[in-house]
């Protein structure tokens, strides 16, 4: 445990560190204050909202919990406020990047903001409202019943796509609002997936946590379980061996190269470019390949675990298949990039606008190529892991073709990292005492800032779980992206672009 | 565009030659484990059994049963068999009656 | 007729698993699959996308992958049948016409990684009737490309005859 630094100062008032961390600082906040300090934090601190979640004790009573990133300051302040009864200051009001969170919090907890605004339904379907189980623990408190109705009037129409899709795409109900073929507003329904994975963690000892963490989003499976191991390493007080830190440094960027290979994958396909499409493909099963030979699994599934590692990379495997598929990457990008028909399609096409992308608090590459300079890897550094810092490049045109760019910078950055840690990879991992405590957890995934937040009982399995993968936060953009001057045909090169998951969310 | 059509016939095919032959690389996919029943004991199989996040692994009386179906190749029972549990380097394990998923792997061993 | 006033006799519902298994040899050089999502974590989504890359082509073997289930012989399935998956998983299914088949993929879909709650039924069979299961977290391409084939009887399955005790024969 390291020495904590001298506490932040919020609006003069001093603020608690998290046990175990100097980089977290929590403070406890009254719910006439909550609004304020939320505003202040926003905009006298650019204190960025990365997360807002709830929690319920053993007599019902809810706490609600704001994570916010002090990304210039490396450091994430949680302010923790009690309720009073089901109500809570309108945060979404002054910060729309509550927006989503609020609605969470009212379907699986039945608190809900002091103005009644009415909220959307996020992930408990319609057909089973009343019996379907949510985060709650006790019974008898209101269930959301009063959500926004879903409405499409005037000369539009709603068009409605999915949930079942093409081949090989997850379910997500997409409601093209359109009165031909302009897009004037969509709506997505992503609760066809809830699995209730945050419900099940309960009651499990983290070890046995880590297995469906890995799996909540198993495209992002390294940074999420990074974020959750990261909150249980916290909570308990352990410190994870270097050699560990660097094989899990080794893995995320593995599963960064894939991710954005597949992305470009995509991409190709919803631009019709068949060609690029194959080629990507290639470089996309070289490098799953390479995942395999490297760590044992094509998705690097099994390689964290709560305090290490459960696995070192295969260093003379990446180091020989490594730079061949990212000469093929290259290649690829170099010959998509003079392809007009390509580019062509990409270029203005879903703009998430620099303010879009800051109020609505995004991240990752869809964040980055909006302008937003953050990454949790340099903004919020954890040890052996995270030196050296990367290269965090935007993009101003928040467009398709600016996220493409995003992500080959990424990849080559990728390469340097991988270089700089392979040689001090190694398996093992400190044992995780089963104790009682609270922590935070965070990762930059492919997707971008993944959050984790645990809280252990006495006997140290998981009382509540948060699990925040980046998706989380960047779907809300979605529609904004869909709705600047696109067409049909362009909304799957928006998807593409953005490369989230709906297991993501919907976890 | 025609530089798309050149640099494909560069690379060659990539395709696999399934099903006339396994690919050498699909080696190391995660596969079902195989257990030498001559070295599993009663106590040891309830372990892997406690131990294994899908349920796939449990004993019954004097036989380790385990369901393929459920198994996902996570590698726990590998680390905590102590030599009794290989790899079995079985992936290709597609049936059309679930109940051939079910195997039965006799407890040779003593505590 | 035996089993008349309880419902289906068990040995009618094995006749018709049987014809089912025999129709779909009818589509063994053309079988046109649609894939539904019932809650996966999107992994097996990523291998059952490859299965029409380059490396592995699944249009060399016959088979072709389609968005209208009208057009479908064999429903993919992957995902532990969420509750919330209710409606669309009955509706792909009963939206493509006879003779049809259903493959469950991956641990999730074959009862392993979810139990069946409030939430989940756990597994693809408790909800349709299923052809082929296909084990893996997530079954990579290949196994993937040996369920199509055993669906259509291309190929035989291995698993039963596969025995998983290194020491046969040691005793009792």
């Amino acid at each position: 445990m390291t020495d904590p630094g001298p506490p932040t100062t919020v609006n003069g008032e001093g603020v608690a560190l998290l046990p175990g961390s100097d980089r977290i600082q929590t403070k406890r906040v009254e719910t006439t204050r909550l609004a304020e300090l939320s505003h202040e934090l926003a905009v006298d601190h650019g204190a960025r909202l990365a997360d807002l979640f709830a929690e319920d004790g053993p007599d019902g009573e809810v706490t609600l919990r704001s994570v916010y990133a002090l990304d210039g300051e490396s450091r994430y302040l949680v302010l923790e406020c009690p309720l009073d009864g089901d109500r809570f200051p309108p945060l979404s009001d002054l910060d729309p990047a509550a927006f989503v969170e609020e609605c969470e919090i009212y379907e699986q907890y039945g608190a809900r903001p002091e103005n009644r605004k009415r909220l959307n339904r996020v992930l408990v379907p319609p057909h089973r409202s009343d019996r379907f189980p949510r985060l709650r623990r006790r019974d008898g408190r209101r269930l959301a019943r009063d959500y926004e109705p879903h409405v499409v009037s005037g000369e539009a129409f709603e068009f409605p796509f999915g949930p079942v899709r093409a081949a090989g795409w997850e379910s997500l109900y997409m409601g093209l609002v359109t009165t031909g073929e302009e897009v004037l507003d969509l709506y997505l329904f992503q609760w066809h997936k809830h699995r209730g994975i945050e419900r099940r963690l309960r009651g499990l000892d983290p070890e046995r946590a880590t297995f469906f963490a890995e799996r909540a989003d198993g495209l992002s499976s390294v940074g999420d379980t990074l974020a959750f191991c990261r909150a249980v390493e916290m909570a308990t007080g352990t410190e994870v061996p270097a050699p560990a830190g660097h094989t899990r440094a080794v893995a995320l960027e593995l599963e960064r190269i894939y991710n954005h290979a597949a992305a470009v994958a995509a991409m190709c396909q919803t631009t019709g470019l068949s060609v690029g499409q194959a080629r990507s493909e290639i470089v996309l099963e070289q490098l799953l390949r390479l995942n395999l030979a490297a760590f044992g699994h094509r998705y690097l599934f099994g390689v964290i675990s709560p305090g290490g590692v459960r696995r070192e990379p295969n260093v003379d495997e990446i180091q020989a298949l490594l730079p061949a598929a990212l000469d093929e990457f290259r290649y690829l990008v170099d010959a998509l990039l003079v392809t007009n028909s390509h580019v062509d399609r990409l270029e203005s096409t879903g703009v998430v606008t620099p303010e879009n992308a800051h109020l609505l608090s995004l991240v990752g590459p869809v964040a980055r190529a909006s302008g937003q300079a953050i990454d949790a890897r340099r903004d919020h550094p954890t040890g052996a892991g995270d030196e050296p810092a990367p290269l965090v490049r935007t993009q101003d045109g928040g467009d398709a073709l600016a996220r493409m760019r995003v992500m080959v910078d990424e990849v080559e950055d990728a390469e340097r990292l991988i270089s700089a840690h392979l040689g001090e990879a190694g398996a093992g991992a400190e044992p995780v005492p089963l104790a009682e405590g609270a922590g935070l957890g965070w990762a930059e995934s492919p997707r971008g800032e993944a959050l984790a937040w645990v809280s252990l009982d006495a006997g140290g399995c998981i009382d509540h779980a948060r699990l925040r993968p980046a998706s989380v936060r960047n779907w809300r953009a979605f529609d904004d992206a869909a709705r600047a001057q696109n067409v049909f045909t362009d909304i799957p090169i928006i998807e593409a672009s953005f490369w989230l998951t709906v297991a993501g969310f919907a976890r | 565009m025609a530089f798309w059509f050149y640099r494909g016939l560069r690379r060659g095919i990539a395709t696999t030659r399934y099903p006339k032959t396994v690919d050498p690389w699909a080696r190391r996919l995660p596969s079902a484990p195989a257990f030498h029943s001559a070295r599993l004991t009663a106590g040891l199989v309830d372990r892997l059994a406690r131990e294994c996040p899908t349920g796939a692994v449990h004993r019954e009386d004097h036989d380790l049963v385990l369901d393929v179906g459920r198994c996902t190749g996570c590698g726990r029972c590998l680390e905590l068999g102590h030599g009794a549990v290989r790899p079995s380097g079985e992936f290709l394990l597609a049936v059309t009656d679930r109940a051939a998923l079910v195997k039965r792997i006799p407890i040779r061993g003593e505590d | 007729m035996p089993g008349d006033e309880n419902g289906p006799a068990p040995e009618l519902d094995e006749l018709s698993a049987e014809l089912r298994r025999r129709a779909l040899r009818l589509f063994d050089r053309s079988l046109h699959i649609r894939t539904v999502d019932t809650g996966s974590c999107a992994v097996c989504e990523s291998e059952i996308r490859l299965l029409a890359a380059p490396h592995y082509d699944l249009h060399r073997l016959g088979f072709f992958f389609t968005p209208a289930p009208r057009h479908a012989d064999l429903l993919m399935v992957t995902g532990p049948a969420v509750r919330a998956a209710d409606n669309l998983l009955l509706k792909a299914y009963h939206a493509m016409p006879g003779p049809k088949a259903v493959i469950a993929v991956g641990a999730c879909a074959l009862g392993g990684v979810y139990p069946e709650d409030e939430l989940a039924h756990g597994a693809i069979d408790r909800v349709l009737p299923v052809d082929v299961f296909v084990p893996g977290c997530p079954p990579s391409p290949l196994a993937l490309l040996q369920g199509l084939l055993v669906a259509v009887g291309r190929l035989e399955e291995r698993v039963s005859a596969l025995s998983l005790d290194l020491d046969p024969g040691s005793g009792r």
